[in-house]
């Protein structure tokens, strides 16, 4: 069961955070994983290309399955282990269109974060502009309001899709722990912070907290005027 | 049940037209269909914006329940109709895990032709360049490589998944379809344009082919001709 399922993960990787809490979730525990470096290039050892031509994480195996797309792996796991640990997908067809509605659309928010993250990567130094650079953070002050006005409709001690933790706060507590810990405000967006400080010690999410977070607590400032 | 769902769509936008092959397979047929033009900024309507507040298409209603995102639409009505019509996902969860491995991929190729579709509107002018947009286009090519090994990989007579089609065909098909009709080269991509020619006759994408592409089908689009 869980010790032939294999995760190549990085700490502080959303899309890999959410399938650690999925695999916590469903009580999963025992798999195999190896923690890459981003800094040493470990994506793109043969090892993780040979199974991911992308050279990405999450990279993952269960046997011989292969799936190397998060929210793939995570509505996978939750198909076959249905009756196991928590249901983070309900029977109910409404409550399913809301946990697939914002676990979807929750792209917006990784790609916004990832233009601002990677801008000197993908933009070569003589295209580079401050201007540049801000149109990508106002963009993802937009989304984040965005996020926030949906957070203050469901109310302060809801979970994104509603009464109880779903797939969708599992695929969204991730990013959102992100913004935080790149500097955002939680004054700027108090029900967004709301929501970050009742998961935060959910017991899957505190089991998988990124390792080097946890050594250096202190938040960067890349996203503080987003 | 067909008769309380409402789709608003866009001619040739992939992600309307895959929730329009969803609907076909699965016999739903009878929803109510508002095609908007983007061109007239319809997609930006109050009546849109009410349902979805990114004033995006596709915006979907069964009864009162929304559904904005295209793969959520497609997930849930696999979901909601599993017995009914096609059966899109597999059973089977290795065939399962390669049919979420693609739909959810497929995202690559639709972030790389919007970067070049979007590009003179996110880009001001004064700071657009050749180089910016070749880079794109570079990285749109780079992208399709991927698929065209993908679909020489799973042989003749395979869709992009597994054997036979499923949502993965549904999704990724009129992604193909828009990247040929803005002018990429099926010399160049001989194996997607096998998977192309040999899907395209399928009933359920016949009966939702853009309608201002058969309007004018040898429009000649050629923004992506040296992709």
């Amino acid at each position: 069961m869980a010790n032939n399922i294999m995760l190549y993960w990085g700490s502080g990787s959303p899309p890999c955070w959410r399938v650690q809490v999925v695999l916590e979730e469903k009580r999963l525990q025992g798999y195999q994983n190896k923690l890459l470096s981003f800094d040493k290039g470990e994506h793109k050892s043969p090892e993780v290309l040979a199974i991911n031509p992308r050279g990405q994480v999450p990279t993952f195996k269960h046997g011989d399955i292969i799936l190397n797309e998060s929210i793939g792996i995570c509505l996978y796991l939750e198909d076959l282990f249905k009756s196991e640990g928590v249901q983070l997908m309900p029977d109910d067809p409404r409550e399913k269109a809301i946990i697939l509605q914002r676990s979807l659309e929750s792209n917006n928010i990784f790609q916004k974060i990832g233009d601002i993250a990677c801008y000197n990567e993908m933009v070569p130094e003589n295209e580079r502009s401050e201007a540049g650079l801000q149109r990508l953070k106002d963009a993802l002050s937009l989304e984040l309001k965005l996020w926030e006005g949906y957070a203050a409709k469901m109310g302060t001690e809801s979970y994104v899709a509603g009464k109880n933790f779903t797939m969708a706060d599992a695929v969204i507590f991730p990013l959102v722990a992100l913004v935080f810990r790149f500097g955002a405000s939680q004054t700027k967006y108090p029900y967004l912070a709301a929501y970050y400080n009742l998961v935060k010690n959910r017991p899957s999410i505190q089991a998988t907290w990124p390792p080097h977070w946890k050594e250096n607590p202190n938040k960067g400032d890349m996203l503080k005027n987003v | 049940m067909a008769s309380e769902m409402v789709l608003y769509w866009g001619s040739g936008s992939p992600p309307c037209w895959r929730v329009q092959v969803v609907l076909e397979e699965k016999k739903l047929q009878g929803y109510k269909s508002k095609l908007l033009s983007f061109e007239k900024g319809e997609h930006k309507s109050a009546e849109v914006l009410a349902l979805n507040p990114r004033g995006q298409l596709p915006t979907f209603k069964d009864g009162t329940t929304v559904i904005n995102e295209s793969l959520g639409i497609c997930l849930y009505l696999e979901n909601k109709f599993k017995t009914k019509g096609t059966q899109l996902i597999c059973d089977d969860p290795k065939e399962c895990a390669a049919v979420y491995q693609k739909i959810l991929e497929s995202n690559n190729i639709m972030q790389r032709i919007g970067d070049i579709m979007q590009y003179s509107r996110r880009v001001p002018e004064s700071e657009r360049t050749e180089a910016g947009l070749q880079r794109l286009m570079e990285a749109l090519s780079e992208e399709l490589k991927f698929w065209e090994g993908y679909v020489q990989k799973m042989g003749a007579g395979s869709h992009i998944a597994v054997k036979n089609f499923t949502m993965a065909d549904a999704v990724i098909f009129p992604i193909i379809a828009v990247l040929f009709r803005f002018g990429v080269s099926q010399g160049k991509y001989p194996n997607l344009a096998k998977y192309y020619n040999s899907v395209k006759s399928r009933p359920s994408i016949q009966a939702t082919w853009p309608p201002h592409w058969k309007e004018n089908p040898d429009a000649v689009m050629d923004m992506l001709k040296n992709v």
